[in-house]
């Protein structure tokens, strides 16, 4: 089989900046740093000076500017030139990539997922570990065919500290009567780490497997927790293997907001009165356009109020957990973190709500490290705990 | 003694985190808002007046350039160190350090970004007026530098209006103190205005003292929209003969509807000539309102063809986020873009813009026309392809024929975006040469060795 030659930045997608720095407003490194050697508009800079000859010779410290970014998204978001930033720093990743320039951390991570198919050279067998302490044993477990697959992840899977995630998103399956399968040991890693890493090739091997491992089971529905995951599902999957995946990839808050609104989540009318604030995930709100399903569900909690961030939506700040900047420089993506949980005091919520593992988790430790009285949840786990039984 | 040894004493004395020598580094360094590059030798980050002072004793022993630099959003060129040297970015210093609600004065430093300073101000009810569209991306500093201005400016003033004193580091390296919270002040010269709109050439401001006013409890946003472009500019005047002078009155014309209506999907309507944006605002609801009837009945009287007042914040918000993007979102219409800021007096606007379409016709580039109408402020920008070599030649005679018109029509170069090296061509027939030679002398006098933003302003 020929691949696709892999996408590279075109002179347009460059020449297309207008260095005007309206992108240096919403940055979230170049918000921090003050430097603009952190910001949108150098990395372009930076980019174009390679292709052009002025920086003659790229080292690690220039694919350093590439890597040290949470590909937010925030600056194409507002870039009023139609500079998809993100986008062309995702590919420069990748020729930084071939240059034999990438960051040790991420060599590292991508040798991982090669050879263990997950983030953390895990056994297959243990990306079932988080099931075993629910009250019933998941009837997605060993299915031979179901209606819908849940693609758990591999932070969900993997790490306990999140396993609450997919522990709460089964049981509403369960309870809700949905005919669902998990892939267990044959859930490998969807590929996206790769892919923003440079390898391309080695996430078009993770792609085919799962897209076999899916559709062995004749579902027709794949739905995930992991905004990373759907984003890669839904838009890399179709482009990278060229083909229709013959599935409708969802991701939780839009599969949870149907079944509750088609009566099949009944909700208790019990619950204490909360203020929560929701936390956009960059791959589910901003780079997917997921904004509406979520904050449906809210409102429908009884007693739930609930209050928007400054920036909400489209323009909502990254949660710190982007572009495996915490791998390049944690420190940095700490102090990102910090400023949103900050962001979420200011509110006067009680309860910052995100649907997202990697943003449940950064929010978890900021609001700990910067001492504030804030509970941060996934939507599955307030949504589960608002279930009547 | 090695080439690089002012480098060693300046590591030496701020420390390695704030003088970066990277060639990524330098390159981020090297441009603002216009497509001029260069690379410095170092770009500093300084966090203190007393760090800036240090900065310029060391460049002012070894004659190296040194050039200020806000957030690099300038449309003149004029924090490109075209001489290398050092770039000195302001950005870290951006403490709010004063706010003093008695006097109605807030004093800063130079780094702050202009949209923080209001959102802290108008949390405590007060306003700071001067609003350049690029009050998110541009420092207090910068805008003082360039005297900036914005839509508001019709009615409030421009930057240097609010600036009540500064802290400067001379380019020997001592600090110089002006102005103070005194509304009266007449000891002296008035040496808080020379360094206004002077382009980081004189010295580098560190800290400023700015006014404040009342914020405005009410305001009304108005979209008049123009099937005839004549019609809208003579409407500018009609609305101020009127007798109401509105906080802002702003004019697009279709290409830059289009633009925006492309980058945003607003809705604008797309089959007129040209739209005006009107607000009135002002602490009594029932005037507010009043006046924005007049300016209604002005429009339509002038042939508007259809008026909409914004029904609520969001839809203002709205407005003004589409204003703002005019500039920008010209590159969908053409690789490289040329604006301009003329200003001509009021009420030669509608002949200022009849004879920038004609040059547009003679030469077959488009010129998009929009900008602050009520001041006689116009940006007209040339959009080309500068791999061209054909079209650039025609965009340089193009851009004299345009600074033209605004001499002849009794105008001048730039309202606010300032000289910088993009209208240093232009600066001695506009100032005439007694004006030249007296800037010329204020200069060497305060800059003998000429390491202060070299190159720039004068010619
Ligand atoms: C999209 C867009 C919209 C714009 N809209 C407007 C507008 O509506 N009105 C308007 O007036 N301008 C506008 N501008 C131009 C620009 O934003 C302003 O000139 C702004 O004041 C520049 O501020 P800055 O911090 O970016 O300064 P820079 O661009 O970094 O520097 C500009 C000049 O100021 C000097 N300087 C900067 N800081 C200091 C300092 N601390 N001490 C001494 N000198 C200093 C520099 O040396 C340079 O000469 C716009 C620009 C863009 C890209
Ligand atoms: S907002 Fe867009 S055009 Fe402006 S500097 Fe950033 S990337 Fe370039
Ligand atoms: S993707 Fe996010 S972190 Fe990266 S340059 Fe854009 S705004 Fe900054």
């Amino acid at each position: 089989m020929t691949n696709p030659t892999p996408p590279r930045v075109s002179e347009d997608d460059y020449l297309r900046c207008i260095r005007c720095g309206q992108c240096l407003a919403v940055c979230p490194t170049y918000r921090l740093t003050l430097n603009e050697t952190d910001s949108p508009r150098a990395r372009v800079a930076l980019l174009r000076a390679v292709r052009e000859g002025l920086l003659e010779r790229p080292t690690d410290r220039t694919a350093a500017q590439f890597f040290r970014c949470l590909l937010c998204g925030a600056c194409a978001f507002t870039c009023p030139s139609g500079v998809t930033v993100d986008r062309v720093l995702e590919l420069t990743r990748g020729e930084m990539a071939d240059l034999g320039l990438l960051p040790q951390p991420l060599a590292a991570l991508n040798a991982r997922i090669r050879e263990s198919h997950n983030i953390s050279a895990e056994p297959p067998e243990s990306r079932l570990l988080w099931a075993q302490n629910l009250p019933a044993p998941p009837t997605g477990v060993g299915k031979a065919q179901a209606e819908v697959v849940y693609f758990v992840g591999c932070v969900g899977a993997l790490f306990p500290r999140s396993y609450g995630i997919p522990q709460s998103f089964v049981q509403i399956l369960e309870r809700a009567g949905v005919d669902y399968a998990l892939l267990g040991a044959e859930e490998w890693c969807c590929g996206y780490p790769l892919a923003i890493n440079g390898d391309l090739e080695g996430a078009r091997e993770m792609m085919r497997h799962n897209l076999e491992a899916v559709r062995s089971l004749g579902a027709r529905t794949l739905v995930t927790t992991c905004p990373s995951c759907f984003h890669f599902w839904k838009h890399a999957y179709p482009a990278a293997l060229e083909e229709d995946l013959g599935l409708e990839v969802r991701h939780a808050v839009e599969f949870l907001a149907d079944l509750l609104e088609s009566g099949q989540i009944p909700l208790r009318d019990d619950l204490p009165e909360q203020t929560v604030t929701y936390h956009d995930p960059c791959d589910l709100g901003r780079k997917s356009g997921v904004f509406d399903a979520p904050r449906r569900i809210l409102r429908a909690i009884p007693g739930v109020t609930l209050v928007e961030m400054a920036e909400n939506q489209g323009g909502s700040h990254c949660c710190g957990g982007g572009g495996n900047l915490e791998s390049m420089d944690p420190a940095l993506s700490q102090a990102v973190a910090a400023r949103r949980i900050r962001q979420a005091a200011e509110t006067g919520a009680q309860v910052v709500v995100s649907a997202c593992q990697q943003c449940e988790r950064t929010l978890f430790n900021a609001a700990r490290a910067e001492r504030l009285r804030l509970r941060v949840k996934d939507i599955a786990e307030i949504l589960l705990e608002a279930m009547r039984r | 003694m090695s080439e690089r040894a002012w480098i060693d004493r300046l590591q030496e004395v701020l420390g390695p985190s704030k003088v970066l020598t990277s060639v990524e580094d330098r390159i981020a360094y090297s441009y603002d808002g216009t497509f001029a590059q260069q690379l410095p030798d170092v770009a500093v980050l300084p966090e203190s007046t007393e760090e800036v002072a240090a900065v310029v004793r060391i460049a002012a022993e070894y004659r190296v350039p040194v050039v200020p630099r806000g957030m690099a959003s300038g449309l003149a060129a004029a924090s490109v160190p075209f001489s290398g040297g050092i770039a000195l970015s302001l950005t870290r210093m951006n403490r709010i350090l004063e706010l003093d609600e008695v006097n109605r004065t807030v004093r800063v430093e130079a780094g702050v970004i202009t949209a923080d300073l209001q959102a802290y101000v108008e949390a405590r009810g007060l306003f700071y007026p001067p609003d350049p569209s690029s009050n998110k991306h541009s420092t207090i500093g910068g805008n003082i530098a360039c005297n900036a201005g914005g839509p508001r400016c019709l009615k409030y003033g421009v930057t240097g209006d609010y600036v009540m004193g500064l802290t400067v580091v001379l380019p020997d390296g001592r600090v110089l103190q002006t102005g103070g919270k005194a509304i009266k002040n007449v000891v002296g010269y008035d040496l808080t205005s020379l360094f206004v709109g002077s382009e980081g050439t004189l010295g580098v401001i560190t800290e400023a003292l700015l006014k404040l006013i009342a914020k405005p409890g009410y305001v009304r946003t108005a979209l008049a929209e123009f099937p005839s472009l004549d019609d809208a500019s003579r409407t500018v005047n009609a609305i101020l003969a009127a007798g109401v002078v509105p906080a802002t009155l702003e004019l697009m014309d279709e290409t830059a509807i289009a633009c925006i209506e492309e980058a945003m999907r607003l809705g604008l309507p797309l089959d007129v000539e040209a739209m005006l944006i009107i607000e009135t605002d002002g602490s009594d609801e029932e005037a507010v309102r009043r006046e924005m009837e007049v300016v209604e009945r002005v429009c339509r009287e002038n042939g508007a063809r259809k008026v909409t007042v914004a029904r609520d914040e969001k839809e203002r918000a709205q407005l003004w986020r589409a204003r703002r993007s005019v500039s920008p979102s010209l590159a969908r219409k053409a690789p490289n873009k040329l604006g301009e800021d003329i200003t001509v007096p009021r009420s030669a606007i509608p002949e200022a813009i009849r004879r920038i379409k004609e040059i547009s016709a003679r030469h077959g580039l488009p010129i998009v026309v929009f900008g602050h109408a009520g001041d006689g402020n116009l940006h007209p920008n040339i959009l080309f392809d500068k791999r061209d070599p054909a079209q650039w030649e025609k965009v340089e005679v193009m851009a004299g024929e345009i600074f033209g018109v605004a001499l002849d029509l009794g105008g001048t170069l730039s309202g606010e975006h300032g000289v910088g090296v993009l209208k240093r061509p232009y600066v001695e027939r506009a100032l005439g040469p007694v004006s030249i030679d007296v800037q010329r002398r204020i200069k060497e006098a305060l800059d003998p060795l000429n390491i202060m933003n070299p190159g720039k302003v004068l010619p």
